[in-house]
């Protein structure tokens, strides 16, 4: 058992971990309040004129947490000895962009088996119960673009977790029955991807927006499922999941050098074997132009009569910059304006506080990393009242082009971006993960230093610009999920017409088939 | 009152350890919590904690929708969403022009449901169509409704709009919101550490003189809400009745978000009324997370909070106690979700001897090694998932076991299945190792919830609401108490056939013409 320090040494050692971040903060000064005694007159008539002390916060410097493993990975250490708990976390670049093609599906299945399907050592059952009463948790999962696997533990166990882990990252056994039974859940959720209208607006948003050959979009399909086989996972596996190919987050109670040293125990064999299909292709990017124009799921109701439902969910936007343009930070003010500031933010104050016509209603703007990203804005509203709504979403991106934002909208944006600066930092999983993130992606380490003078600059004439060059209405994409028939009686047209182009034709897009993704009339 | 150097102070590492071998160790963690009770009754939870320069902020009063009636239910929920409106100060940029204009459209909303009301007798008498077509409502309902317009339209004018949002906002707080459950009403938001006065001015603002401004509205964008949540989802109104099936006479059969016909009928005089009965100091308890000087906050709790004048009367008890089940009761729904079963039965409320053994018997039967998985998914294959949970709320509880089943399967197979695990409950011991391993994820757990500021906020309030916070530290212990025969006890005790309430899902035939899964049907 290894000792652990006194509470007077926990204290120490957390100074040490709050380091990561300098933070200084002078508290109300004590004279002020002396002199001020609590009480009534002493409150100020209005919350503007109160004065705070200063807070001086720096984020964490990523050079300092840096370390590169001799075996290839690099790894960012962020000690914290609060709570006896260590977060490890290994990310790979590659996900479903490299599926064969007719496979897809294949990286997901992959991503899970490689925690569900044991390891070369343990059968499934024995590693879940081994990690089950150590009280440990572990994940894996491969998306599009990055995969990642994960373990949180106490930290008394950590040699014990890392070594169960480290075996499931070099050697998944994926037991075939694990993956019967994940192929079986996976084709029952496939056959009722037609029953929510907010999972149906996700799906086609993407297809519209990306185009529908595109990996990002739902391809998966009970044919796709059935070429896989327990070889592909193994294949792909061996593909994404090789020591020149992680970046390794840790966080917790751990000691920096005894935790590099544990990984490169762990790894330095592995990395000597072949690395298969490696280094990884970069991420493609769409070829497709997004169709603008009004786009109309009909979410029908059911045989005996029984009502469709009552409300519309709304997608309306188009592609977007990607995340290294100058423009970035003038983008984020002007959306968080636009819809992206909660009640303070255009759409959602028309749309919601003064209409009553919804409750969630906004807008994103997410700029790409390898590819385009996207602006949406949204809503969902009772069916008669989609059009209505839909008319003040187009107003409101109109007005944000044709006018300038008002001192008021400027300063609440800036000043929230940068006073909520240090939640991105809040604990030591956030900075570990920021850093592997943006490693992987390779964002400057510039970047969180300047963020905040750059958003500093963001002029009322920067916001119009911005708003000018990105929002475009002659790219504009309309989705509407709902009882087409209601909405559309409701004036949904009338709202959109002159305004979205082409939008004078309606654009049924009819259900697909729930598992074959086959689209009545053809695609 | 406690003063901790450390907020959390540990028992040491040796105890830690043991923990996960020795059955009766002491459990692992205190949360050292300064309490304050003001003078007029509002209790005041303070926990300072080194880390991120952000303090957790926020405060529960003890009220939900158990404490509404029929008529007014929804209400608790949709008075959460008026306490955003402003107050005399925050909100407006004429008070006394304001008042006079929500006194007007009050008064034209009362001689609206006269004629509403009217409506409703010809609609019973089959004399008027459901819902009402614009040439149903008579002459004088149009005119106010036009009335009711043109007076909304001139409170716009004399808003601030969004005030209490901007303010936030614009200081860098993030996260403010506010959520409403049965049992309690809990605001919160994370505001940076040299803004707690900020906190402390607006929220004693809001309790000392809220103005619900833009009522009728907001009670449209409840009425959204509602759409969203339950009925334009495959299962929300199920769920909703299936609520009203298992409580016979509990205000805990009305759902949170209120029926239909009450959102839309509450007037801001039954909001005015339950704010005077329920948000009385003595019903509250405030508290804060993270990087503060406790005497500090003390000192601006007493300022501000200070002004709150007890309320004259205690708020009413909640009387109405579920009757005591003699029957099974089930319901067989045709919705568009995988076929399922799931089975409650009558249990005990929050903080109640017998809770914790049913809860490790919920543990016990679920995750990736609990029995249910092993048993149902694994073994005999009749499900695809399932899990089982106690919950306990503040005037009484109930236990749910649930699966969904696998293609072929019926949701008849589910619930025999289910029925037998808990059945073998009732005979067998479970065996030392099960009981300890779920008694570990549970000691791990202890840790894991306290990582977040904020979530240790939202449990501290929570617990305050029900019982009191400290059983954070003193609910542990009684779950490592727990020996085999309590959960075989509890497992006879409660898992009777008339205690429960069963609810079937069949998949509901696709409509004619619709593209539909043929394999997933049910038998």
């Amino acid at each position: 058992m290894k000792p652990r320090p006194a509470p007077a040494a926990v204290a120490i050692a957390l100074a040490a971990g709050i380091a990561a971040s300098s933070v200084a903060i002078a508290l109300a000064a004590a004279s002020s309040a002396a002199e001020d005694p609590a009480g009534r007159d002493a409150v100020v008539p209005h919350p503007r004129d109160l004065v705070f002390p200063e807070l001086r916060f720096e984020p964490p410097d990523r050079a300092k947490h840096r370390h590169e493993l001799p075996s290839g990975p690099v790894v960012y250490v962020v000690e914290d000895h609060e709570l006896p708990l260590v977060d490890v976390t290994v990310h790979v670049r590659g996900g479903s962009y490299l599926e064969p093609s007719g496979k897809a599906g294949l990286a997901a299945l992959t991503g899970s088996q490689i925690r569900s399907g044991g390891t070369a050592r343990w059968s499934p059952e024995d590693f879940d119960e081994e990690l089950a009463f150590l009280a440990a948790t572990m994940s894996s999962s491969i998306g599009d673009t990055e995969g990642s696997a994960s373990f949180n533990c106490l930290s008394k166990d950590l040699p014990r977790v890392l070594d169960l882990f480290s075996d499931m990252l070099w050697s998944p056994r994926f037991d075939p029955q694990r993956l019967e039974l994940k192929l079986s859940q996976d084709l029952q959720d496939l056959a009722r991807r037609n029953d929510q209208t907010s999972a149906i607006e996700a799906r086609e948003w993407e297809r519209l927006l990306r185009g529908s050959g595109f990996f990002t979009t739902d391809r998966v399909t009970k044919a796709t499922l059935g070429t896989i086989s327990r070889e592909d996972l193994a294949g792909f596996h061996r593909r994404l999941f090789h020591p020149r190919n992680f970046v390794i987050a840790v966080a917790g109670d751990v000691d920096a050098r005894g935790i590099l040293d544990a990984l490169e125990g762990s790894l330095k064999d592995w990395a000597r074997e072949d690395w298969p299909g490696g280094p990884i292709p970069p991420v493609p990017k769409p070829a497709a132009v997004p169709a603008p124009g009004l786009h109309v799921v009909d979410k029908a109701g059911d045989a005996g009569g029984k009502a469709a439902v009552n409300q519309g969910r709304v997608s309306i936007g188009h592609r977007a910059a990607t995340r290294d343009h100058p423009d970035f930070h003038a983008l984020t003010v002007m959306n968080h304006i636009l819809g992206g500031g909660g009640f303070t933010s255009r759409i959602t104050s028309r749309v919601r506080s003064d209409e009553g016509l919804a409750y969630s209603a906004g807008s994103r703007l997410e700029l790409g990393v390898h590819f385009d990203g996207t602006f949406r804005a949204f809503f969902q509203s009772k069916s008669e009242t989609v059009g209505r709504a839909a008319r003040i979403v187009l107003e409101e991106i109109e007005r944000m082009r044709k006018e300038s934002v008002s001192g008021e909208e400027l300063e609440t944006a800036v000043n929230h971006v940068i006073g909520s600066f240090p939640r991105l930092f809040a604990t030591p999983q956030l900075v570990t993960s920021a850093f592997a993130s943006d490693e992987l992606t390779g964002r400057d380490a510039a970047f969180w230093r300047t963020y905040r003078e750059k958003v500093r600059k963001v002029t009322a004439g920067d916001v119009l610009r911005v708003a000018r060059e990105h929002l475009k209405p002659e790219a504009l994409v309309v989705l509407v999920v709902g009882d087409a028939a209601a909405i559309e009686k409701g004036g949904l047209r009338d709202a959109v017409e002159g305004k979205v182009p082409g939008a004078g034709k309606v654009r049924r897009i009819p259900l697909p088939d729930p598992l074959t993704l086959e689209y009545p009339g053809g695609d | 009152m406690g003063t901790a150097p450390w907020p959390l102070r540990r028992w040491g590492v040796f105890t830690i350890a043991c923990a996960l071998s020795v059955p009766s160790a002491l459990l692992a963690q205190r949360v050292e919590v300064e309490e304050h009770v003001l003078e007029n009754g509002l209790r005041l939870l303070l926990l300072p904690r080194k880390g991120d320069p952000n303090v957790a902020a926020g405060w529960v009063a003890r009220v939900g929708s158990v404490n509404e009636r029929p008529g007014i239910t929804g209400l608790a929920h949709l008075f959460e969403h008026m306490m955003f409106k402003g107050t005399r100060v925050i909100g407006t940029r004429d008070i006394e022009r304001n008042l006079e204009v929500m006194a007007d459209l009050d008064r034209v909303k009362a001689e609206l449901a006269r004629e509403e009301e009217a409506l409703r007798s010809r609609q019973r008498l089959g004399e008027a169509p459901e819902p009402a077509r614009p040439e149903d409502l008579s002459v004088r309902h149009r005119e106010l409704l036009e009335e009711l317009a043109a007076l909304a339209k001139r409170e716009q004018d004399l808003l601030v709009k969004n005030e209490f949002d901007r303010i936030y906002t614009s200081a860098g707080a993030s996260g403010l919101n506010a959520g409403t459950t049965s049992d309690y009403t809990i605001y919160f938001v994370s505001v940076p550490a040299n803004k707690i006065e900020l906190w402390f001015w607006l929220e004693s603002d809001r309790l000392l003189n809220p103005v619900f401004r833009e009522f009728y509205s907001e009670r449209d964008v409840v009425r959204e809400e509602r759409r969203m949540r339950i009925e334009s989802t495959p299962t929300g109104r199920f769920q909703e009745e299936f609520d009203a099936l298992f409580w016979a006479s509990s205000p805990y059969g009305w759902p949170v978000i209120g029926w239909p016909s009450d959102i839309e009928a509450i007037t801001r005089d039954e909001a005015l009324e339950f704010f005077g009965t329920y948000y009385a100091p003595q019903n509250i308890t405030t508290c804060l997370v993270g990087d503060f000087d406790p005497a500090r906050a003390l000192e601006l709790a007493r300022k501000y909070f200070g002004r709150l004048r007890r309320g004259p009367r205690e708020p009413p008890l909640v009387r109405t106690r579920e009757v005591r089940q003699l029957a099974e009761r089930r319901m067989t729904a045709q919705a568009e979700t995988k076929p399922q079963a799931r089975i409650r039965f009558h249990t005990v409320p929050d903080g109640h001897s017998d809770e914790p053994a049913l809860v490790l018997l919920g543990e016990v039967l679920s995750g990736r090694t609990g029995r249910l998985y092993k048993a149902l998914v694994l073994g005999s294959q009749v499900a695809n998932d399932a899990a089982a949970y106690q919950r306990g709320l503040k005037h009484e509880g109930y236990f749910e076991a649930e699966g969904v089943a696998k293609p072929g399967k019926a949701p008849e197979d589910v619930e025999r299945a289910l029925l037998g695990e808990l059945d073998k409950l009732k005979s067998e011991l479970v065996s030392e190792r099960e009981l300890q391993k779920v008694k570990n994820q549970r000691a791990a757990g202890d840790f894991r919830r306290l990582r977040s500021s904020f979530h240790l906020l939202l449990q501290l309030l929570g617990r305050d609401a029900s019982r009191s916070w400290k059983t954070i530290n003193t609910d542990p212990p009684r779950f490592e108490a727990v020996r085999a025969e309590d959960l075989r006890r509890v497992a006879e005790s409660y898992f009777r056939p008339e205690n429960r309430s069963v609810i079937l899902y069949h998949t509901q035939p696709p409509p004619a013409g619709a593209p539909g899964p043929k394999e997933t049907k049910s038998p």
